[in-house]
């Protein structure tokens, strides 16, 4: 086992106010790690600054694909995206290769090879010629995550990928999940759903601007774990379900759990 | 008088024939660039870039220079002003473009208005006068138009990603910053390259309309620029011939094309079309 991802003593601040303190973990190739807090927690603040996309205070941050710096695919939250612009499923996931390539070059066929090859993998052949105004939720997320897969990445940051999805299509995600896990690939997934991240994934971690705990699912969803991260709100019953009582500040699905 | 010797008798006048190229020009470039235009939905900050030109212009006039010249230094300066202050945050962005773009067509209206023949060539300014397009007009905006559709081929991969998601371009280390400044550029330099056939008051209608009209009609990035490219063109020459027959200024003629062809588009265009809606809520219902 080698890592693919490590975080090493991460701080990151926006205007003045530290939005993540200290973290520090590291994650194998292939893992499923859910990232899972309250709202304001931080989690789209990781994903972001393991991209590189905010300045880091303090710590770093590792990508390897055996020992070599590897690109990262993204999928950020769903509404950032103009659903109705004039593209193809085919060249949404062409637009993973764009880094690869460089200027002035235009697709080669291997290019494109890899683009069916990513279609292919996540379902997604036949609407290849499809506008994406024209696929459902649970299509555009794959054909976002085929994108990822056409960068040749080796670990995905999926920030909240359920939202707004209905039950069919969040079973086909993860069931893909399950089968990028044969080709080493190693997934961070952010999710308000607890239950979901104890039924699904290798790894949680906890996080509330600091990293709570991290470990796998069961010894990290303790009473005490889930207190000191949710406030005081949150309970821990029995062997198999999870309540969250009154999520900070939140709305809609994926904040109250009764027995999963 | 047939329709072909109604399309042909115009052509005796050279100026007739720079009309023609020069609507070419301008009906491909505007729905090329205008594509981003209205993807990116910058229709106001198209709008107010062909506005704040015309200081440059009066300039110009004003020393007899080319109008040309003028026009695009000043278009220049203020797409990379507008660049500039979309990234200050104190203001919205939005506001920060309507002062300045109205404080730049204030003073290029007080500029023009000290001149004895104000109200003819300030028309001509506002509105168009493709007619008017002179030997030295056609080969500066040839070689500028080329060169706008040069960039947009060889930056079409990226410009396509950025337009798209930004923040997946940042991830995949495009220079969004560099590549937002060179599309500014780029709208600057096709206003520039219009402004003769169009004016400046109607600018934006041909940045927006033909694209928009493509917009409805495809499904790739690069069919909505060449039907829009189509759209445009046509709009142009019949505006350059209803300006002919009918003495209405060029610009007006032009953008009155455009919208009809979008008013079609719009009530017919294939699955999207208006029509298609009623005739099938009337069949389900």
């Amino acid at each position: 086992m080698t890592a693919a991802l490590q975080v090493e003593h991460v701080s990151v601040s926006y205007n003045g106010r530290r939005v993540l303190e200290d973290i520090t973990f590291s994650v194998q190739a292939g893992e499923r790690v859910a990232v899972v807090g309250p709202n304001g927690a931080g989690k789209s603040t990781l994903f972001r600054a393991i991209l590189g996309l905010v300045p880091l205070e303090a710590g770093r941050v590792q990508v390897l694909d055996a020992g070599a710096p590897a690109p990262v695919g993204y999928l950020s939250q769903r509404l950032l995206v103009d659903w109705r612009f004039p593209v193809t499923a085919f060249d949404v996931v062409m637009m993973g290769r764009v880094g690869k390539l460089g200027w002035l070059k235009w697709y080669s066929r291997r290019d494109k090879e890899a683009v069916w090859r990513a279609l292919e993998m996540v379902g997604m052949r036949e609407y290849a010629d499809s506008p994406i105004s024209e696929l459902s939720g649970g299509q555009q997320q794959r054909v976002f995550i085929a994108r990822a897969l056409a960068q040749e990445a080796k670990l995905l940051l999926l920030d909240e990928p359920f939202t707004g999805l209905d039950l069919p299509s969040q079973e086909a995600i993860l069931r893909l999940m399950e089968e990028l896990r044969a080709q080493q690939i190693t997934i961070l997934f952010s999710t308000h759903d607890l239950a979901l991240a104890l039924e699904h994934f290798d790894q949680l971690a906890l996080l509330n601007r600091r990293l709570i705990a991290y470990g796998p699912p069961r010894t990290v969803i303790t009473s005490e774990n889930l207190s000191r991260a949710y406030g005081g709100k949150a309970l821990w019953r029995g062997d198999n379900y999870v309540m969250v009582l009154g999520d900070i500040e939140c709305c809609g699905e994926g904040e109250h759990h009764g027995p999963h | 008088m047939d329709l072909i010797e109604l399309f042909l008798a115009p052509l005796r006048y050279p100026f007739m024939w720079r009309g023609l190229i020069a609507s070419l020009m301008v009906g491909t470039l505007c729905a090329v660039v205008g594509t981003y235009v209205v993807l990116r939905g910058m229709a106001f900050l198209g709008d107010a870039l062909a506005h704040a030109i015309l200081p440059g212009v009066a300039v110009a006039y004003l020393l007899g220079q080319p109008l040309f010249w003028g026009a695009l230094l000043m278009g220049l300066l203020t797409a990379v002003g507008i660049g500039f202050v979309s990234r200050r945050a104190e203001i919205k962005e939005d506001t920060a473009i309507g002062i300045l773009f109205a404080a730049s067509f204030a003073l290029g209206i007080a500029l023009l208005s000290t001149v004895q023949s104000y109200s003819v060539d300030l028309t001509h300014i506002l509105f168009g006068n493709i007619l008017g397009v002179s030997d030295q007009d056609l080969v500066l905006t040839g070689a500028l138009g080329l060169f706008v559709l040069l960039v947009v081929v060889l930056l079409y991969k990226e410009l396509l990603v950025v337009t798209f998601d930004p923040l997946f371009a940042t991830t995949v280390g495009l220079p969004t910053t560099a590549l937002h400044y060179t599309l500014l550029v780029l709208i600057a330099l096709t206003i520039v390259v219009s402004i003769q056939t169009v004016g400046v008051a109607l600018m934006v209608a041909m940045l927006v309309t033909p694209a928009t009209t493509a917009y409805l009609l495809t499904r790739k990035m690069w069919q909505m620029m060449l039907v829009g490219a189509g759209c445009g063109v046509f709009s142009a020459v019949a505006g350059l011939y209803i300006s002919f027959y009918t003495n209405v200024a060029s610009g007006s003629a032009v953008v009155l094309v455009s919208t009809a062809l979008f008013l079609l588009a719009m009530l017919f265009a294939p699955r999207r079309g208006m029509v298609w809606g009623w005739a099938g809520r009337r069949r389900a219902g």
